[in-house]
């Protein structure tokens, strides 16, 4: 009995390392890192429905009427050549992303990578492909750092934390002259994990930077089980403007507990991430009216769009909920990494690099509101544009900037004790 | 938050009471009692105050069905190996959840109690108040459990010397499954009551157990009044450390203070041994 | 026979980079070699000496974050820095050990949690330390030893991990043959009694943590030069300290190649578990592992190396028996 138990378990050891190693030809092969299990799994399952979608377009099996999707229909490029994706958990930690960026390069032959959500993970994963040199295209991660690292296989499509923040002070700065209204003091939270702690930095130098003062300054446990000390500080230091950045457990209790507490912000400006899922919505949507967050994009936008409107159509049938800023980030990173394999022609690292670096999408091609993808010489997107968006009667409308808004700014936003 | 913190780590306190084991996936507990709350809300429309008897009844089931399973296998076993039994039930459990109930973010939209009071110039959210409430009343429940009834004193008297109460003829294994069963019922009316104000997802457990140990191990174990005493200590500080010094190390000066505690009293402020 | 084996195992594991040359066996080895480290110091002051840590990430983060400090800060080569980072951990023990060695039991384990959340906290809230952004490692091309770097290929770092396990080991068996390990024992065994027979038990117990505490921060250092990022969510979390200690539990504790058992098990399972089914998105690896962790506790409750010793023990029954008897 025990020797069968030794026997079996060696045997399962065994069958692991055999069973790593599979070739493939004729293919494009892409190594795909997220969070797919613990707190960030959500994000990671959205993201990976997003990348699918991507795929499917490539090899012809969903049909966007646009011509940059119909140039890659089927990969002309590649003869037909067939998009394969290899998905990877990285937990959330760093270590494992790294560990496993290498397995897909070295065991999967990977051609290129995606991902990671997690700053820091990015951080990690793209240092194996910069040693291994294959081109690892990023759609999601904020963190300012990842692109000053001098880089040569690191692609950033999406805006970091200093374009949106930088979004947010200019709508300050335009709100005020609109309104007629002086905005003086800012209140900053953020959580305690890369994320909250590079918003938190930036928008503190910024806001010194536009003589704002900051007179709440605080960063917070991501998994605390009360936040009521953190709302009654601010409650006493009554910004005029509260700019929290959050995660998505943090971001719900921030509003169930300012409920619960009578903390009446008049003006309150997220920056993105759980402020804005779904899941936001659905658990505190009617509490959070009049909450403002940054956005590389948003749903209201998508009418205006026929790209986003053909792909959150897509995205709503396999998934059943409402397609957002992160898939759409998400999606647009991987198509713009599908369309460099195509026009490389090959699967060979060097030239897909080359086609990245020689990347130009036109911006009416894109599911986001932004300028085009073009990589300056760090390999960061430089036709970023955020947009601001409010949650007004449980729906987040575009305000910022005003040409394209769809809503007027609510503000002040109405006290507790003045709703229904 | 006090008493809720004392509910949730009552149940801890008699498990290790009865037998010196430390439950560690206790928090998973929280969580299922949580997920209870939230399927007896969406499916039923069964309000989470209502819900907390449901709640108390699902985890005294897994808390008796843990006992039986796991524990029961393990109790003359190392020290180490309880530990490590409990703590793979929590990974086992909390995975489960994610694998059967998904990742998304629940929470119980409209409960019964919302708004909130004015205590002293102090807002409190109604949620919690009754919360706190209902964690005192459970608590006093349990407590003239064990101090009034046959079969809790029973119980009280197997946790304290376990040959002799079986040599006075009590069945120390029946009272073991039931003293699981109860510190799974605690821990069932918590959840629900903190389904109330908190959201739900399948990590939800980690930092209330953490807390949960902590306030344990302060009010000495298998002490349940101590429990409460120390829960409503590990509440007042977390509060009031929040607004002293900067948030970040509210749990930190938990901390502290049963590192403060323990170096005074090393059984905790009301334990026995 | 038993010395030949234990060659062919010793040739075998120094051969294994050679024969090889894919990277991610060589990490799997790796990580066997640097958790059996972990968890063999761990099991200095836990197995022999009987206090149960559940806080030792906070060596392991001492040892990362001092090494890099200094190569960020003083352009030190790591291979200072881990003496450095382990003479901190050492003085960091002690200060430590002052309050926590005074308890028992459980409170002892739940102290050493409470140690590890607070400077965990610490760190995410010191700026100067990269706060919760976390540290970059300064990449030095070329390879190096003088740098403890290597970009080119793991087989160096295969041999530095391996090198941490044998002085690990060495340590704990030497420690297991002198006088002291007899005390340590006594001390686990029944400290009371210990202490009436003349045993300097607080002082005893100071050595144990500090011999555990500096082995820990080696692997700490390690740690930051083999992933070159490090940030206080990655090497001062619980689940870290947990891990370290079930490797040890799994394996057996107390025991000189329980630890090392315990990883060689541990690691590759969590690895080929999270390989085939985490990129389902449906965290089935992890149920798997929960359930195998509680599967072991409950079956095997002195760890994998009882069973071998159990095996070992049937067998010589067995062929002592007469040959009727059957497996």
């Amino acid at each position: 009995m025990s020797a069968r138990r030794v026997v079996l378990s060696l045997a399962i050891v065994l069958t692991l390392f055999v069973s790593l190693a599979t070739p493939q030809s004729k293919e494009v092969v892409i190594g795909i890192i997220y969070p797919l299990s613990g707190p960030a799994a959500l994000t990671g399952l959205e993201n990976k429905v997003a990348d699918e979608i991507a795929r499917d377009i490539a090899n012809g099996a969903v049909d966007v009427p646009l011509p940059f999707y119909q140039r890659l229909k089927g990969m002309p490029g590649l003869k037909g050549a067939k998009v394969r994706m290899i998905f990877a958990d990285h937990q959330g930690k760093p270590e494992v992303g790294q560990a496993e960026a290498e397995r897909l390069v070295t065991q999967e032959k990977v051609h290129a990578l995606e991902g990671s959500w997690h700053s820091s993970v990015t951080a990690t994963v793209s240092q194996i492909a910069e040693r291994y040199g294959i081109p690892h295209v990023n759609g999601q991660s904020s963190s300012p750092g990842l692109t000053k690292r001098g880089f040569k296989w690191f692609f950033r499509t999406s805006p970091h934390d200093e374009h949106f923040t930088q979004t947010m002070f200019d709508f300050f700065r335009d709100f005020q002259k609109k309104r007629g209204i002086t905005l003086k003091t800012v209140g900053i939270t953020y959580e305690d994990t890369l994320f909250g702690a590079d918003s938190g930095k930036v928008q503190r130098e910024l806001a010194k930077k536009y003589g704002y003062e900051a007179v709440v300054d605080l960063q917070y446990r991501a998994r605390a089980t009360s936040l009521q000390a953190e709302i009654q500080r601010l409650k006493a230091a009554n910004p005029d403007v509260w700019m929290p950045t959050s995660y998505h457990s943090d971001a719900i209790l921030f509003v169930r507990q300012s409920k619960e507490l009578d903390y009446n912000p008049k003006m309150i400006m997220a920056q993105n991430a759980g402020h804005q899922s779904p899941d936001f919505l659905q658990a505190v949507g009617k509490d959070a009216e009049g909450t403002m967050s940054r956005a590389p994009f948003n749903t209201d936008l998508i009418e205006k769009r026929p790209a986003a409107r053909a792909i959150a159509k897509i995205y709503k049938e396999r998934t059943g909920k409402d397609f957002y800023d992160n898939p759409a980030r998400t999606f647009t990173g991987m198509m713009t990494l599908l369309d460099a394999i195509n026009r490389a022609g090959s699967t060979d690292p060097e030239a897909i690099r080359k086609a990245l670096v020689a990347t130009n999408i036109p911006g009416d091609q894109l599911v986001m509101t932004w300028d085009g993808i073009t990589f300056d010489e760090t390999g960061q997107n430089i036709h970023v544009k955020g947009i601001i968006v409010q949650l007004q009667g449980q729906k987040w409308y575009t305000v910022y900037p005003f040409d394209i808004a769809t809503k007027d700014v609510l503000y002040p936003i109405p006290a507790w004790k003045d709703r229904k | 938050m006090g008493f809720v913190y004392a509910l949730v780590a009552a149940g801890l306190s008699l498990i290790f009471g009865l037998m010196e084991l430390v439950n560690f996936a206790h928090g998973e507990f929280l969580m299922i009692a949580m997920y209870v709350a939230f399927f007896g809300w969406s499916l039923g429309g069964i309000d989470p105050v209502l819900g907390a008897p449901l709640g108390a009844v699902a985890l005294a089931a897994l808390g008796w069905a843990t006992y039986h399973g796991v524990i029961r296998h393990i109790l003359s076993g190392p020290m180490l190996a309880q530990i490590f039994a409990t703590f793979g039930l929590a990974v086992f459990l909390r995975n489960m959840a994610h694998f059967v109930w998904g990742v998304d973010f629940r929470t119980v939209q409209d409960p019964w109690l919302s708004g909130r009071v004015s205590l002293g110039g102090v807002f409190v959210g109604l949620p919690q108040i009754s919360a706190s409430v209902a964690a005192f009343g459970a608590f006093l429940a349990l407590y003239l459990f064990l101090s009034r009834t046959e079969t809790g004193l029973a119980l009280t008297a197997t946790a304290q010397d376990r040959q002799a109460a079986s040599l006075m003829g009590i069945d120390t294994e029946r009272m073991f499954a039931l003293g699981w069963a109860i510190g799974g019922a605690c821990v069932g009316v918590a959840g629900a009551l903190v389904a109330m104000f908190f959201y739900i997802y399948p990590d939800v457990g980690g930092t209330f157990a953490l807390l949960a140990y902590v306030t344990v191990a302060l009010g000495g174990f298998g002490n349940v009044p101590g429990t409460l005493a120390a829960g409503v200590v590990v509440g007042l500080v977390e509060a009031l450390a929040g607004l002293l010094i900067p948030p970040a190390f509210k749990y930190s000066v938990v901390f502290l203070l049963y590192l403060a505690v323990v170096l005074w009293r090393p059984q905790g402020l009301f334990g026995r041994f | 026979m038993k010395r030949a084996l234990a060659a062919i195992v010793v040739l075998a594991v120094l051969a294994f980079p050679l024969v090889f040359a894919r990277p991610f066996p060589r990490h799997v080895m790796i990580m066997i070699f640097l958790y059996g480290a972990l968890a063999t110091a761990w099991n200095v002051l836990a197995g022999y000496c009987g206090q149960i840590s559940l806080g030792h990430a906070v060596y392991f983060g001492i040892g990362a974050y001092t090494s890099t400090l200094l190569i960020r800060e003083a352009a030190l080569t790591p291979w200072l820095g881990m003496p450095a980072g382990a003479a901190l951990a050492v003085l960091v023990s002690q200060v430590i050990g002052y309050p926590v060695f005074r308890l028992r039991g459980h409170y002892f384990a739940i102290a050493t949690i409470g140690v590890g959340e607070i400077v965990q906290t610490l760190f995410i809230n010191w700026d100067w330390a990269g706060g919760a952004r976390g540290l970059f490692v300064p990449i030095k091309r070329p390879d190096s030893l003088l740098n403890l770097q290597f970009h080119e290929s793991k087989a160096v770092y295969y041999y530095i991990a391996l090198g941490l396990l044998a002085l690990a080991l060495g340590v704990t068996h030497w420690l297991e043959r002198s006088r002291r390990g007899y005390v340590f024992r006594a001390i686990r065994e029944d400290q009371d009694a210990a202490a009436s027979v003349g045993v300097h038990v607080a002082r005893e117990k100071h050595v144990a943590i500090a011999v555990s505490a500096a082995l820990t921060a080696l692997g700490g250092t390690f740690w930051a030069q083999y992933v070159l990022f490090i940030d206080p969510e990655s090497v001062f979390p619980l689940s870290l300290s947990i891990l370290i200690s079930l490797v040890a539990v799994l394996g057996g504790v107390g025991s000189l190649w329980g630890p090392v058992l315990g990883a060689a098990i541990l690691v590759p399972l969590s690895e080929g578990t999270r390989v085939l089914l985490g990129g389902t998105g449906k965290a089935l690896d992890l149920v798997i592992y929960g359930a195998l962790i509680m599967l072991i506790a409950v079956f095997q409750p002195s760890g994998v190396i009882g069973l071998a010793r159990r095996f070992r023990r049937d067998r010589r029954q067995a062929t002592g028996a007469a040959q009727a008897s059957s497996a």
